[in-house]
């Protein structure tokens, strides 16, 4: 009897015990976000002691020092990747590329773990520390790069070995590699067009409303189908603004944010104001869907493939999935975005998620981590099969972009030392949310113009006033 | 107890009384206590506290923080879509108020005896079953042009040119948002009414009977007063949830084309724009709003019960008053008569 009752006490005592323990947990993670500095050395737990022996004593190699196929290709370790690509992790496609991986790493084994929700569950897990040695990278702030991920080389030699080496840039190091990258376009549908009778592509915004009228008047296909209810393919549209609408990549990251009035109309079919009126005015004149409220993001690919729908506005990495959707991946085309800025039409073309690794994590980790990034990005493969612009420097494009012959293709530069978060800050303040997940600034076009209640010209209006409001708020030098 | 144990024995060690029949009460209350204290006060009062102190600050999730004072609390009254979120509210008290005299009248008509009750009972309450995110694809797929809801309409006659885009119209948008959130609730508010109903003493029913109620009279003066507590639970949990509805909005039409609610806007501006301080102040002002309305709520059925008993006793006294009334002219004929 006493024995039960000391026992049953204890058991109480060691509940509330553990009860507190996790209170203390928590605020110690809390306490991570604020001050990661001082706590680097004490969240490496369970990363640090998977590997042991056939160690190389020196530390974590460089990017480029890396020779990918002869150096430690008899490193032992075991890392863990977390990534965001849920249907190649159930088609297999990653478990098979791992395996190749194998073939000239057999002692490193790559252990993955797919996210559905990455873009907010990776943010969670980088503030735990112990999430394992490669991610891609979440949406976190530049100046933070140095305390979640290991450098991976000088912007410099980066540049020589890959393409976007200046995505994850942060005071002249790169920290992360693009898996692939994406050149923004316009999927469209080859019969759709010649049916309609669109010999040549367009090069305007007018020229592109004009032949989404012809799509509109001789076919049944929808001219412009605007995904409005998924929400983030309304954002795609912001992909366009700078290196498209204005010619110039320094535009996005260094002048956007100091322009007292970025969404004028420039009177030439070029600038943000003219991207939106595509949109706007392809709403008010019918040549989108029906019902754009109840649009269905994977019904639209098959919609797009058998030809029942004309154009669609997104991102290259949408056209391996629009060609798989059905039987007629033939049809499926990709060209440059309609915008001709003094006579040449750019295309912007990116790193889409970065490899980043761990900074946490152990050097045998780390290198076998930096090992594993140069295959993906050198041997696999991997962004060609995808249908990616090739972040390899000396790789090779996929066919799906011979209509981008003849255009200039850029990318983004990075921001002016000192105001790597400005952009962020300016569109976290106005509310605009540019490239960000702004995605209900842009459905309050289709809106607006569905209804009628704003002309395009009231919008732009007031997303003048609210950046400058902003650049106001944050105090930021405006020049005109 | 303390006067007690002192005077059994007056001095023990605290091993002793620990040891003792009023140690171990003490003991296992503590024990029993501190358990759920804690879990509320690690989940719940801690978390609350932090968001508190956050609404004081400009930050993001990750970042510098700063010290702002007050300006997000003024910032949340300045601008238009946080209140403005607000009326839509509206039509979710709207609604509520519907699908309570809905839940209301049905619990009564299923607490008397009914062919096939329990059936009736089970299909009303399984929507409440269903996840919300799920109930949420259904109606999206449900309101789709020419998809299900058109589809039962036109077998009624009506044509689909006539009818209006559940989720585009801008007028009628809110209130098909709303249809699936009474759609969903209603159920669960039937099944506690009829539980509150079938409390009632089956005797009363038949008294009243034997003195001529009919059905609405039963349910107006047994019926009604005696779920009173039950009926005012429900309405105020109807009315802080239509102050706080998120998911109808948030996964049918992400909070888009005039839908966003406080609670969507709320998660617009925390998770989107990252004003994470901004959208803590709102979450103190709309918490600030709920005690308001329950408090206003608790006053007003305070007010409508009591004068529904008053309303008892009139009635009880003008009965009395037109018996004596009766009784007087029945007297008069009858002196008349004699008289005569």
């Amino acid at each position: 009897m006493k024995l039960r009752k000391v026992l049953a006490l204890g058991m109480a005592a060691m509940m509330t015990l553990s009860l507190v323990a996790c209170g203390n947990g928590n605020s110690s993670n809390d306490g991570a976000t604020t001050q990661q500095a001082s706590d680097t050395n004490s969240d490496n737990g369970g990363a640090t002691d998977t590997s042991d022996g056939a160690a190389p004593a020196e530390g974590v190699p460089t990017y480029s020092q890396v020779n990918v196929g002869t150096d430690y290709t008899d490193l032992t370790a075991s890392i863990k990747w977390i990534h965001h690509k849920t249907d190649r992790e159930e088609d297999g496609t990653i478990a098979n590329l791992i395996a190749e991986f194998n073939k000239v790493y057999p002692n490193i084994t790559v252990e993955t773990e797919a996210v559905t929700d990455y873009a907010e569950d990776s943010l969670l897990r980088l503030s735990t520390g112990a999430w394992g040695d490669i991610m891609f990278i979440p949406a976190i702030d530049k100046s933070e790069m140095g305390t979640y991920f290991q450098p991976l080389d000088s912007l410099a030699n980066m540049s020589k070995e890959i393409n976007f080496a200046d995505a994850y840039e942060f005071g002249g190091t790169s920290y992360g590699v693009p898996y692939m990258a994406n050149a923004q376009g316009v999927l469209y549908n080859k019969a759709v067009f010649e049916a309609a009778g669109i010999t040549e592509l367009p090069t305007t915004p007018t020229e592109f409303l004009t032949d989404l009228q012809l799509i509109k008047d001789n076919t049944d296909a929808i001219p412009l189908y605007t995904n409005y209810a998924a929400g983030w393919t309304m954002g795609a549209w912001d992909a366009y603004i700078g290196i498209v609408t204005d010619g110039d990549n320094t535009f996005m990251n260094q002048k956007f944010a100091h322009t007292a009035s970025p969404f004028e109309d420039p009177g030439d079919d070029t600038g943000i104001y003219n991207l939106y009126r595509i949109l706007y005015d392809a709403v008010a004149n019918g040549l989108i869907e029906d019902d754009y409220t109840t649009t269905d993001w994977e019904g639209c690919k098959g919609m797009l493939n058998r030809g029942e729908i004309g154009t669609m506005v997104l991102g290259s990495w949408a056209y391996a999935q629009m060609v798989e959707a059905g039987d007629h991946g033939d049809d499926v085309g990709y060209m440059p975005f309609p915008m001709t800025v003094g006579g040449t039409q750019y295309v912007a073309a990116g790193g889409d998620y970065n490899f980043g690794i761990n900074v946490n994590s152990s050097d045998d980790n780390k290198t076998a981590a930096m090992v594993f990034i140069k295959w993906m990005t050198e041997e696999s493969g991997w962004c060609y099969f995808e249908g990616g612009y090739t972040v390899d420097i000396n790789g090779e494009n996929p066919p799906m972009y011979q209509a981008f012959n003849g255009c200039t293709v850029m990318s983004d530069q990075p921001a002016l030392p000192g105001e790597e978060t400005l952009l962020d800050d300016m569109n976290s303040e106005s509310e605009l949310s540019f490239n960000a997940g702004g995605n209900s600034k842009v459905q309050r076009i289709v809106e607006a113009a569905a209804t009628g209640s704003e002309t395009l010209d009231d919008i732009m209006a007031d997303w003048t006033k609210d950046w400058n409001d902003a650049q106001a708020t944050l105090g930021v030098e405006v020049n005109n | 107890m303390a006067a007690m144990t002192q005077s059994a024995k007056p001095k023990r060690s605290f091993g002793e009384w620990l040891r003792s029949r009023d140690g171990q009460k003490v003991l296992v209350m503590i024990a029993f206590m501190i358990i759920p204290l804690l879990l509320l006060f690690v989940f719940t009062y801690l978390p609350f506290a932090e968001m508190f102190g956050f609404s004081f600050y400009n930050m993001k999730y990750n970042g510098k923080r700063t010290f702002v004072g007050l300006t997000n609390y003024i910032k949340v009254f300045q601008r238009d879509d946080c209140f403005g979120a607000l009326k839509l509210s509206l039509y979710y008290m709207g609604g509520s108020i519907v699908q309570l005299v809905l839940a209301l009248y049905l619990a009564t008509v299923l607490s008397f005896k009914v062919k096939g009750g329990s059936i009736f009972k089970g299909f009303m309450f399984f929507p409440y079953l269903i996840n919300g995110i799920a109930i949420g694809f259904i109606f999206k797929f449900f309101y789709t042009r020419g998809f299900v809801f058109d589809t039962v309409l036109q077998w009624c006659g009506f044509q689909l040119d006539n009818l209006p885009y559940w989720l585009r119209d801008q007028k009628i948008n809110n209130i098909s948002l709303v249809g699936t959130s009474v759609w969903r609730y209603f159920g669960q508010n039937m099944v506690l009414f009829i539980g509150a109903i079938m409390s009632v003493d089956a005797e009363l029913y038949e008294a009243a009977m034997l003195d001529g109620a009919n059905r609405f009279q039963q349910f107006k003066y047994i019926i009604m007063p005696s779920i009173k507590t039950i009926i005012t639970l429900n309405v105020i949990l109807s009315i802080t949830g239509s102050l706080s509805a998120f998911e109808p909005p948030y996964v049918i039409t992400s909070g888009a084309n005039g839908t966003g609610t406080y609670f969507v806007v709320m998660h617009e501006i925390a998770h989107t724009q990252q004003k994470v301080g901004l959208a803590s102040a709102m979450a103190i002002v709309l918490l600030a709003i709920i005690f308001v309305a329950t408090i206003l709520q608790k006053l007003f059925f305070k007010y409508v019960f009591k004068s529904a008993d008053d309303e008892n006793l009139n009635a009880t006294a003008r009965r009395d008053k037109k018996l004596a009334k009766y009784v007087a002219r029945k007297n008069n004929k009858l002196a008349g008569k004699a008289v005569r």
